[in-house]
């Protein structure tokens, strides 16, 4: 009874504030609205009992992707009202699009059924006395690591990409260079000379 | 109603997945607004996965449902930089002019 | 499963307390504060003249691009967290596997660092 309560409020935010991601006016509350969309999705993992997952949503979406979503919808200096102008114009094509997809996933939703042998098909098999996280460890760095691999090199090409993408470094920038200015020695600092009383130098 | 079974997530993310085609369709001149779509449908995705996982025991759903995690981040930070030097440019971030990135 | 979302419980009751304490507030001050708005009083205040700009300002890109290595990073960091139990257990393959995985991201790390994407100028 909990637990039907707490997936009906869960998935209810989720789906409304998904929703108003899509038609909010302002990017800024629609990036608000996403973190709240993804917050709620976190929830109905712990329910799942996928916790750790449901973790490093909340880590990864709450505090990462949002930040940045959050940096560019600022950094963007844009007039947001002309950007929404087109909205009413293309709301047929989407409404007819979305209600084509309605369709075609109600028909699959009322046909389809968990075959008889699904059970004995599994892979990997949940183990009885583990946390999830511990689950998830046991099979991550082994048996799944070509796809572990995979995820490494998906980081760095985004790594690089977005280096390239958008670093400019800016002429006549003078930076610090502190190997140099450590290795500095007394001779290129200093100078002697000899001034003789009453001439001053030059 | 009151028993939460494998179809009640479905749904829910067949929901999210219909609203993050329909924000693709109509929010066309907001590239940042297309991209948080995109991140909902990998949501849905992610919501299937771990479904499916917990009701047929398998670990192997959750794994996966890790490595969307990941591609999506790599997308939005890709994504968004590409959006930055669109930006840098041409000074807005219309979708109807990307097609003059061409060559 | 019941026993997991057990634990999960004082979460619940958490986000309930602090939910139903922000509403309060906001329907305490829309109800208790006295409400008397006039064109003046609401206008932008700037030191006697009008605001000269927007209150948006923009930031610079290099902040982003902090924030995107942060990323990359923060999901680096959520792969070692299930790593710990391979280690307790002596996998020797799941440590190589993670080697790898790091080394990978460290040719990413030399490179930003090579290419000045950490200085701040």
């Amino acid at each position: 009874m909990l637990q039907a309560a707490a997936f009906y409020i869960l998935a209810g935010t989720a789906v409304i504030s998904a929703f108003m991601v899509v038609a909010a006016r302002n990017p800024v509350r629609a990036v608000l609205f996403l973190i709240l969309t993804f917050f709620s999705a976190a929830g109905l993992f712990v329910m799942l009992g996928a916790e750790f997952l449901a973790m490093l949503l909340v880590i990864v979406y709450v505090g990462a992707v949002a930040v940045l979503f959050l940096f560019v919808v600022m950094m963007l200096d844009v007039d947001f009202a002309a950007l929404k102008e087109g909205f009413l114009s293309y709301l047929p094509l989407g409404g007819a699009v979305a209600l084509a997809l309605v369709g075609i996933l109600s028909l699959t939703g009322i046909s389809w059924v968990v075959s008889d042998t699904a059970g004995a098909a599994l892979q990997t098999p949940v183990p009885p006395d583990m946390s999830n996280a511990e689950a998830l460890g046991s099979i991550l760095y082994d048996r799944y690591v070509f796809f572990f691999q995979l995820a490494g090199l998906v980081l760095l090409v985004a790594m690089i990409g977005a280096i390239v993408l958008t670093l400019r470094h800016r002429e006549g920038v003078r930076r610090q260079n502190i190997a140099r200015q450590v290795q500095r020695r007394r001779e290129e600092g200093v100078e002697l000379v000899e001034v003789k009383s009453g001439e001053g130098i030059g | 109603m009151f028993e939460i079974g494998l179809g009640h997530y479905l749904t829910l993310a067949a929901i999210l997945f219909t609203i993050g085609v329909f924000g693709i369709f109509v929010n066309r001149k907001n590239v940042i607004i297309l991209l948080m779509s995109i991140e909902l449908i990998l949501l849905a995705v992610n919501v299937n996965m771990v479904a499916f996982s917990s009701h047929l025991g398998d670990m192997t759903g959750q794994v996966f449902a890790m490595l969307i995690l990941t591609v999506a981040a790599a997308e939005a930070a890709v994504g968004l930089a590409i959006l930055v030097v669109f930006f840098r440019n041409r000074g807005d971030i219309a979708v109807e002019g990307v097609n003059l990135m061409k060559g | 499963m019941d026993a997991v979302l057990l634990e999960y419980l004082p979460v619940l009751i958490f986000f309930a307390i602090a939910l139903a304490m922000g509403i309060g507030f906001i329907v305490a001050a829309a109800v208790l504060a006295p409400s008397d708005p006039d064109p003046e009083k609401v206008s932008t205040y700037e030191c006697g003249f009008n605001a000269f700009e927007d209150a948006r300002m923009k930031f610079d890109v290099r902040f982003y691009l902090v924030a995107i290595l942060f990323i990359i990073f923060d999901l680096e960091v959520a792969f070692l967290f299930p790593w710990i139990f391979p280690m307790f257990e002596g996998n020797i393959f799941a440590f190589w596997s993670m080697m790898v995985f790091l080394g990978v991201l460290t040719v990413g790390f030399l490179y930003e660092w090579r290419k000045g994407a950490l200085d701040w100028e």
